[in-house]
């Protein structure tokens, strides 16, 4: 398990980034938390020749809010997201949703644009991101651009990052307040990758009819995937049961999973059903009706 | 005035919760393991891997790997076995059982993925793995055989073209008379149970250094083993090398669990590779390598039935317990399997049996030792078919177990097949797990769950742990090519200080604590004062078999006693010359001898010490020999069975197939308990394991026999967040035929935890009369269980 042999450069900020970035072209991988590329190195499954260190990359260590815009940069470690007051007072799911990603120390160092760049189907991030509707900012050699999320994560591991391009951050839209939000992961051990996780945003009106709801999935589809049949079985209407069952009966049609050694791809997508259930009941169970 | 008598205090450490004396050094992470250990001018080595389960090897062309830089011999199969003999097998259970052997390196056929097939040895690890990208091999893709049922399948393709088939051997046993035992039996429960294939996956993975010295024909091996003195003797056997020009020596030990006893492939090659190079060589097993080149365990299925009267009494097993076995033998061959044989009516009198056990040849990695060692699976069919007979007749599942228990007179116990267990107090033991179940508030937490509509269940299983492996003759006897007596020196220096040496290997047990307890009472002094020495096949002495079998703590135990007794009587001999008193008059406290019940002059045993090996001038005995040192070596005339009944509470998830683990409990009887905390500690490491084998790990190949599972992030260990909490509760009922009445702990948890987490399940989904009977009960699986039991009630509604 000794990676073969690599370069490696350390990058003082985002622009020194991409030059190298540029002058290596697809043999270069930029260095982030390390949690997923050094594993795979050490397997010999990725094999860059050099690597670009970004961690002294101040400038995409924040957490912000803006004009109702939460802002993370991308060389956020997850464990600073899952315990900033301004993530949990904009988008609530985002501590929850972490909690589930691998285990404390793993967050400590995991960053939250590597685990979004990395794109693996499985992960909890990109499906936030992708059920949220949040938008990834990326810069290159021609400069800043904006992708959304569900444009962003094409394939397993495989994003619309282009190799000479860091991704800078990640912009979620605030969630209202009063919205109930809920996460539901199976995993066949504490801190394991999602065989399905759901995860659910659901606000109501001021007449209690939900007037919001953002549904996701993972583990279940080549990309995370955001349900929107399932979101809008339940827009509109008034919280019941009939109307989660109507929005879970949408989910089979939304995904592909596949079988892996964990659990057959049937089972991946009856639980993916029930996770929507369990998560959007206990969503609307936790959201208040306030403006 | 009142009199106080002068209180002796034989036993002062033995029976108390002392701390480790080994954990000091390993928690301030000073321990040394093998991959710490650097010898000068030491290279290191990688070994090349199959990718392919079966193919013939067409060519191998090294020049490439040669030629890079840093390297400094690349070596074959071909190579290899010019200079060394196959890998030995030292388990032959079954007569006349044809024996699969290869050379550490594959020679011309490979048999599973990850077998060996070429090495590099290079100044460093990194370039050693960069060179074995530069060896070029041609294979011939050869049908596989990837799991039991291709395997016996009738026109099978044969691993082994001169066998008639894949089946190396197979062997009955039989008791009473089982035919007419099922015929007039009431009642017939049966069930094909399987366990899937684990590995004891100790957080360290193997690892050796060998300088073999051409001029002194010696080889000098640091090794990460459980059994230096057998590797010893194997590696004598493979180079013809004599045994006496062999060390072997053992660092710290990052655990063992069975799968650091085997003798591996890579000490071979990297002794091969020394002896080319002139160099030292260490070859570190990596953790990739591990889930394919580390004994695999516990796969089988295990086809069985049991034969009741309609009051509970059994009447008759029979059945097959088929060792999934891989593409050649480990060092312990089909031993495991057979083991599941031999305990395979546990703790219940079966007067009638017919078991037998198949070994049969797949492609996949050598089956061989792991904590447990058959004996889990063995566990698998009394409890599993015992509870499912209690279903069919309405009894409680404890009742009926009581009900076949054989009652403390009959012991000794001959089982009906092979072993005769020492002593027990079984009903004792069960009814102490049940009133701890009640204290406990299980049964509320489980009527109040279900009220809630929650599904909670509470699992049992009793098991019997023949521990003390054991009489050497007897192991002969049943195909071991191996002794199983303990030997230990105890030697008392100038100064009165004492060091045991013994061969036994310490992997986490806390074998040096129990050790430095035992000695400390037998001889009177303070623990402080006492040494443990092992792991050096040069100093310390001979051990049968090695650390397996739960043999350390009776075995070792019993040696250290027996020599302890008669050093403790010459060091009283010499005292008695220095107080000039009876020896019999005097006691030994605190290292400090004198007359009982006086409190009048004493020495200590620096001044014996002093007078055994220094100035002896009137103050050693005539006639007594200088030196304070006693061998003694115990072979022990039977094994010595602990046994205890373990209770979980787990709750069932019936839309996702995800059980929870809530609490658990095991009583337990190991004999005497020489460290409380230390038992503990092996109960709850051990129903660790188990817990992970019966929900988690397993080694999962493909049609292809590819595997799966080849890291930590498939191959599911399980960590603190799985486990329960445990409460564990000791009976002592001292082992008749070992001095100090010590039985073996290491194994109860391993052999209890699995059909435990089936019996918890059960119980839990016990409206919708499930029967858990494969191992690991994985999410996906037991929802299939819960599915099909729905709509067969439904069926039936
Ligand atoms: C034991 C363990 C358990 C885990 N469990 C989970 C889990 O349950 N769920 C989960 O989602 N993840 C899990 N992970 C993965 C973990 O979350 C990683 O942190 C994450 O996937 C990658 O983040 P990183 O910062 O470590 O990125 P790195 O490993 O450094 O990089 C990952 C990839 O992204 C690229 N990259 C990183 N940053 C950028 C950037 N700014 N611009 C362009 N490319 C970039 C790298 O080049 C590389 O290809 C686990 C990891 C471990 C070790």
């Amino acid at each position: 398990m000794k990676p073969p042999p690599v370069k490696y450069a350390r990058a003082g900020d985002v622009q020194e980034a991409i030059a190298l970035l540029t002058e290596h072209g697809s043999d270069a991988k930029v260095l982030a938390g390390g949690q997923s590329l050094i594993p795979l190195m050490n397997f010999r499954l990725a094999r860059p020749s050099i690597l670009i260190d970004i961690n002294r990359v101040r400038e995409l260590d924040y957490v912000r809010e803006d004009n109702g815009t939460l802002a993370i940069g991308a060389m956020t470690r997850q464990r600073d997201v899952e315990t900033s007051s301004v993530a949990a007072a904009s988008v609530p799911l985002l501590p929850e949703v972490l909690r589930h990603v691998g285990h404390i120390t793993n967050r400590n160092r995991g960053t939250v644009g590597g685990s979004l760049a990395h794109a693996d189907p499985a992960a909890e991030l990109p499906a936030l991101v992708t059920g949220l509707g949040g938008e990834l900012v990326v810069q290159g050699p021609n400069g800043v651009r904006t992708i959304p999320a569900e444009d962003f994560f094409m394939s397993t591991f495989t994003t619309a990052l282009e190799p000479d391009e860091v991704l800078i951050g990640v912009r979620l839209p605030r969630l209202p307040g009063g919205t109930g939000v809920a996460v539901e992961e199976l995993a066949r051990r504490h801190g394991d990758f999602a065989i399905v996780a759901a995860m659910a945003a659901v606000h109501l009106a001021p007449d209690r009819s939900v007037d919001l709801v953002r549904l996701a999935v993972s583990g279940v589809d080549s990309v995370p995937v955001r349900l929107h049949a399932a979101e809008d079985a339940l827009t509109g209407g008034r919280p019941s049961a009939e109307a989660i069952e109507a929005a879970a009966a949408t989910v089979a049609d939304a995904i592909h999973p596949a079988d892996d050694v964990h659990a057959p791809a049937s089972y991946r997508r009856d639980m993916a059903q029930l996770l929507v259930k369990r998560v959007a009941k206990a969503a609307l169970e936790r959201s208040e009706t306030k403006s | 005035m009142t009199i106080i008598e002068p209180v002796e205090s034989q036993t002062k450490y033995t029976g108390t919760r002392v701390r480790r004396t080994e954990d000091p050094r390993l928690l301030a992470g000073r321990g040394q393991y093998i991959d710490d250990v650097t010898v000068p001018k030491m290279i290191e080595a990688a070994v090349l891997r199959s990718p392919l389960a079966h193919a013939r090897i067409t060519n191998i062309d090294v020049s490439r790997a040669r030629a890079h830089p840093g390297v400094f011999d690349v070596l074959t199969g071909q190579d290899l076995a010019t200079v060394a003999g196959q890998q030995p097998v030292i388990w032959f259970p079954i007569p006349e059982q044809r024996i699969a052997k290869t050379h550490a390196l594959a020679v011309d056929q490979v048999r599973w993925v990850g077998q060996a097939v070429a090495a590099v040895v290079a100044v460093d690890r990194y370039v050693a793995e960069d060179a074995l990208e530069l060896i070029d091999i041609d294979y011939e893709p050869l049908p596989v055989v990837a799991d039991l049922d291709a395997a016996l399948a009738p026109d099978a393709p044969k691993l082994y073209d001169d066998w008639p088939d894949n089946v190396s051997g197979s062997l009955t046993y039989t008791a009473g008379d089982p035919d007419a035992a099922f015929a007039s039996a009431d009642l017939v429960v049966s069930a094909s149970f399987r366990h899937g294939r684990a590995f004891g996956c100790p957080l360290e993975p193997r690892g050796c250094i060998v300088n073999w010295d051409t001029f002194a024909g010696s080889l000098d091996v640091w090794l990460s083993t459980q059994s230096p003195n057998l590797a010893r003797d194997l590696l004598a056997e493979v180079f013809g090398i004599p045994v006496h020009k062999i060390r072997v020596r053992t660092p710290n030990l990052g655990g063992g669990f069975g799968n650091k006893f085997d003798f591996y492939g890579e000490e071979v090659i990297a002794a091969v590779l020394s002896r080319r190079t002139g160099r030292p060589v260490k070859l570190i097993e990596d953790r990739a390598e591990s889930f394919v080149a580390t004994s695999h365990s516990r796969d089988q299925r295990l086809d069985f039935e049991m034969a009741l009267r309609s009051d509970g009494t059994i009447l008759g097993l029979r059945g097959v317990s088929y060792g999934v076995l891989g593409g050649a033998f480990g060092t312990v061959g089909s031993g495991p399997p057979w083991a599941s044989v031999l305990t395979c009516m546990g703790p219940y009198k079966i007067p009638n049996m017919d078991v037998t056990v198949k070994a049969v040849m797949t492609n996949r990695s050598p089956y061989g030792s792991y904590r447990g060692w058959g004996v889990p699976k063995g566990n698998i069919v009394h409890e599993r078919l015992i509870e499912l007979a209690a279903r069919k007749l309405g009894m409680d599942r404890t009742e009926i177990r009581r009900k076949n228990f054989p009652a403390p007179e009959e012991f000794p116990f001959f089982t009906g097949v092979a072993f005769t267990y020492d002593s027990g107090r079984y009903a004792d033991c069960l009814d102490l797990a049940t009133s701890k179940i009640d204290e406990l508030g299980w049964r509320e937490r489980q009527a109040r769950a279900r009220a809630e509509g929650r599904s909670v269940g509470i699992g049992y299983s009793f098991h019997v742990e023949p521990s003390a492996y054991g009489p050497s003759r007897i192991l002969n006897l049943v195909g071991l090519a191996h002794s199983g007596f303990d030997e230990v020196t105890v030697r008392m220096d100038s100064i009165g200080k004492v060091t045991i040496y013994s061969g036994q290997i310490n992997m986490g047990q806390g074998t040096h604590t129990i050790y430095a307890q035992l000695a400390a009472d037998t001889l009177g002094i303070p623990m402080d004062d006492v040494v443990v020495i092992t792991g050096d096949t040069d100093s310390c002495p001979y051990t049968g078999y090695g650390t397996g079998g739960s043999r350390a703590a009776p075995l070792g135990g019993a040696a250290i006693l027996r020599a302890g007794e008669r050093l403790r009587a010459k060091i009283l001999r010499i005292a008695a010359e220095l107080l000039e008193a009876s020896p019999e008059d005097l006691q030994i406290q605190d290292g400090q001898i004198s007359v009982k019940g006086t409190t009048g002059r004493s020495v200590s045993t620096r001044d014996v010490g002093d007078a055994a090996y220094r100035r002896l001038l009137n103050r050693l005995p005539e006639g007594e020999t200088p030196t304070l040192e006693e061998v003694d070596v115990f072979d022990p005339p039977n094994m010595a069975t602990s046994y205890g009944c373990t209770a979980l509470l787990v709750e069932v998830d019936r839309e996702t197939g995800t059980v929870s683990l809530l609490d658990c409990l095991q009583a337990h009887d190991c004999g005497t308990v020489i460290n409380p905390m230390l038992v503990d500690g092996q109960l709850a490491g051990g129903l660790a394991q188990a817990l992970g084998g019966a929900l988690l790990e397993e080694l999962v190949y493909d049609e292809e026999g590819q595997l799966k599972t080849a890291s930590f992030m498939d191959y599911l260990l399980p960590t603190a967040m799985e486990i329960p909490p445990f409460h564990f509760y000791h009976q002592e009922t001292p082992a008749p035929d070992i001095p100090g009445g010590i039985k073996g702990v290491g194994e109860a948890g391993p052999i209890a935890g699995v059909s435990l987490v089936g019996s918890a399940i059960d119980d839990a989904l016990s409206d919708l009369g499930v029967a858990v009977t494969r191992f690991p009960c994985t999410p996906p699986r037991l929802l299939e269980l819960i599915r099909e039991a729905q709509s067969r009630k439904e069926g039936s509604a």
